[in-house]
């Protein structure tokens, strides 16, 4: 459904020092450098999939997902998504596609949702009928009653951003593109959102290219993960690969019935986190039997649970790792 | 074609609901535009009181040219501004990415996006203004002359739409432009005048740089019999080439998009 092959983009950014004269200097001889958003990007995504796109801020994610949906032109490389090259922006391309900005909104913000509706329903030339159909699934699963008849500036945000996905999908593309759309959302909300792109991903199968830096949204959404860094591929595969790649170790948590020293817990293994009543450890998995059996034997334990490490430790391991390689390199 | 109709439709509707949305600025902005059409004829008052002719206008005849420039300015504030403006505004906050994004002319989406219905009080002004003018010169238009004049009016609005999304193409390479469009409201500002008042450089700039004389003198000149079939063609020539340009300059602009970040 997508794919991507050596993809890069470089932007062309107008330097200038802070202070007046370099401004004033700027005014008549502009110093640009070339800053490479994306390099050499390559990957693939079947239909039905729903892959989270994670990296640190700027590393990329967004330039990517514009390429992908043809509102930026890739400066090498190519891209093909539901069979037609994005950068053509062909009609049958931007009628199978959405794009959705946590940060950014097409609602008319004076008039009610339901009048952007009509605007896309004209634009994407949606069957009455289709269109009634949708409008009726999409109200029923995000709940919308009455909001679409409420000016969208009285919307609170996690009202605007369900309707911001009602107005993206109402001409029922194949691939969606979701560029933080939980961002800023309380829990209940985040939670509303996720289980929405699940059921219209379940129900159309469509495609889901999703970034985030909610975790949990791509643990909860996201069998797989594509992550990059500074614009290249850092990792591309399932979440627990990732984990097991990058965090061997398996994590215990350790619920206590009464304080124990830092160093008490030590011996079976690393502390990561150290609470009165909690304590974290990370420990190889051939040495995990024995700590277990240790840690049971000898610490006031009330509740003890095996798990992997969060997949936050891992990312934060992968762009250590893909900094320091990049420090040593240059 | 028969969509892009209706999408102006649509489009028309969502701003008239706006409008009526805001009922008080609605009303605020028709008396402002009523009170400003009455304040263009002072200048022509100012000019007329003192002499009878100007540049060889008499003042009724200089009235059709204003007539012509108030329709222009009202069209041009209720029908051509208020969407460009806001294209300056997608520029910078990156939300043209939605426009981009649609399956349909980015251009046509951008160009009828936003109406602003009180503005478009000041063609009443205009209509009045042509009688007056006709009683004033004692002369009825010939019904070639006034295909020509509405030829050539078209072919005004085409311009004044053309330079418009010159300016707004400019807003890619240097996001703000603000300044870009009051210079050119400014300029336009000019075409209330017939254009042989202007004499040396001006004249040519206003002939072939920005035809300002196409746009308001020449349709009244066709009103008052003097400006021949050939002489109409060749400015709808001009008008079309200018179109062209613009959609040439419009489709490179999109290219050079860069987007706002996230």
């Amino acid at each position: 459904m997508v794919h991507v092959r050596e993809l890069s983009k470089v932007y062309r950014v107008h330097q200038r020092p802070p202070g007046l004269v370099p401004a004033f200097k700027s005014i008549f001889h502009r110093a640009y450098r070339n800053v490479p958003a994306v390099q050499s990007l390559s990957f693939d995504i079947g239909p039905g999939e729903r892959v989270g796109f994670l990296g640190p801020n700027g590393a990329g994610k967004t330039t990517t997902l514009k390429m992908l949906a043809g509102l930026l032109h890739p400066t090498s490389g190519s891209a093909l998504v539901n069979g037609f090259v994005p950068r053509e922006r062909s009609v049958g391309l931007l009628k199978s596609i959405t794009l959705v900005m946590g940060q950014k909104q097409q609602l008319l913000w004076d008039l009610p949702p339901a009048e952007t509706f009509a605007l896309n329903r004209a634009i994407y030339e949606v069957p009455p009928a289709q269109f009634q159909d949708t409008v009726r699934e999409l109200s029923e699963l995000l709940e919308l009653g009455e909001l679409v008849n409420q000016p969208t500036r009285q919307l609170s945000l996690g009202e605007r951003m369900k309707c911001e996905l009602a107005a993206a999908l109402l001409h029922r593309p194949k691939v969606l593109f979701l560029d933080e759309p939980t961002i800023g959302l309380d829990v209940a909300m985040q939670l509303t959102v996720r289980e929405f792109v699940r059921r219209y991903n379940e129900r159309y199968g469509a495609t889901v290219l999703l970034t985030s830096h909610y975790m949990e949204d791509v643990r909860a959404l996201c069998p797989r993960v594509v992550v990059i860094d500074k614009g290249r591929l850092l990792f591309d595969g399932a979440i627990e690969e990732l984990v097991k790649s990058v965090k061997p170790n398996k994590r215990i948590v350790l619920k206590l019935s009464r304080p124990v020293d830092g160093a008490d817990a030590a011996r079976f293994g690393e502390v990561m986190e150290h609470e009165p009543s909690r304590i974290e450890l990370d420990v190889r998995p051939d040495q995990l039997q024995a700590a277990v059996a240790g840690a049971l034997a000898s610490l006031p334990i009330a509740d003890l649970v095996v798990e992997d490490p969060p997949l936050e430790d891992a990312l934060r391991e992968l762009f250590r790792r893909s900094r320091t390689d990049g420090a040593d390199s240059r | 074609m028969l969509r892009y109709l209706r999408l102006v439709g649509i489009q028309v509707r969502a701003s008239l609901l706006l409008a009526m949305q805001y009922r008080v600025e609605f009303v605020v902005q028709g008396f402002a535009g009523l009170f400003w059409s009455a304040a263009t004829f002072v200048p022509l008052f100012v000019v007329f009181g003192k002499r009878p002719s100007v540049a060889g206008w008499s003042f009724g005849q200089a009235l059709l040219v204003l007539a012509f420039f108030l329709l222009l300015r009202s069209l041009l504030d209720g029908a051509v501004n208020p969407s460009l403006v806001q294209v300056v505004e997608h520029i910078r906050q990156g939300t043209l990415d939605f426009v981009l994004m649609k399956p349909a002319d980015a251009q046509f989406l951008v160009s009828t996006a936003k109406f602003d219905p009180s503005a478009l009080s000041g063609t009443f002004g205009a209509f009045g203004l042509f009688g007056w003018a006709f009683w004033k010169t004692h002369h009825a238009p010939s019904p070639g002359g006034v295909v020509i004049a509405l030829l050539l009016l078209a072919a005004a609005v085409a311009l004044l739409y053309s330079i418009w999304i010159l300016v707004v193409s400019s807003a890619f390479y240097v996001v703000r432009v603000d300044n870009l469009s009051y210079l050119f409201t400014s300029i336009f500002d000019a075409a209330r005048w017939p254009a042989s008042v202007f004499r040396g450089i001006l004249h040519f700039v206003f002939t072939f740089v920005i035809p300002l004389a196409l746009m308001t003198t020449y349709p009244a000149e066709a009103l008052l019999s003097r400006f021949t079939w050939s002489d109409a063609a060749a400015s709808i020539g001009g008008a079309l080439a200018f179109a062209a340009v613009a959609r040439l300059t419009w489709r490179g602009a999109l290219a050079k998009y860069t987007s706002a970040s996230s």
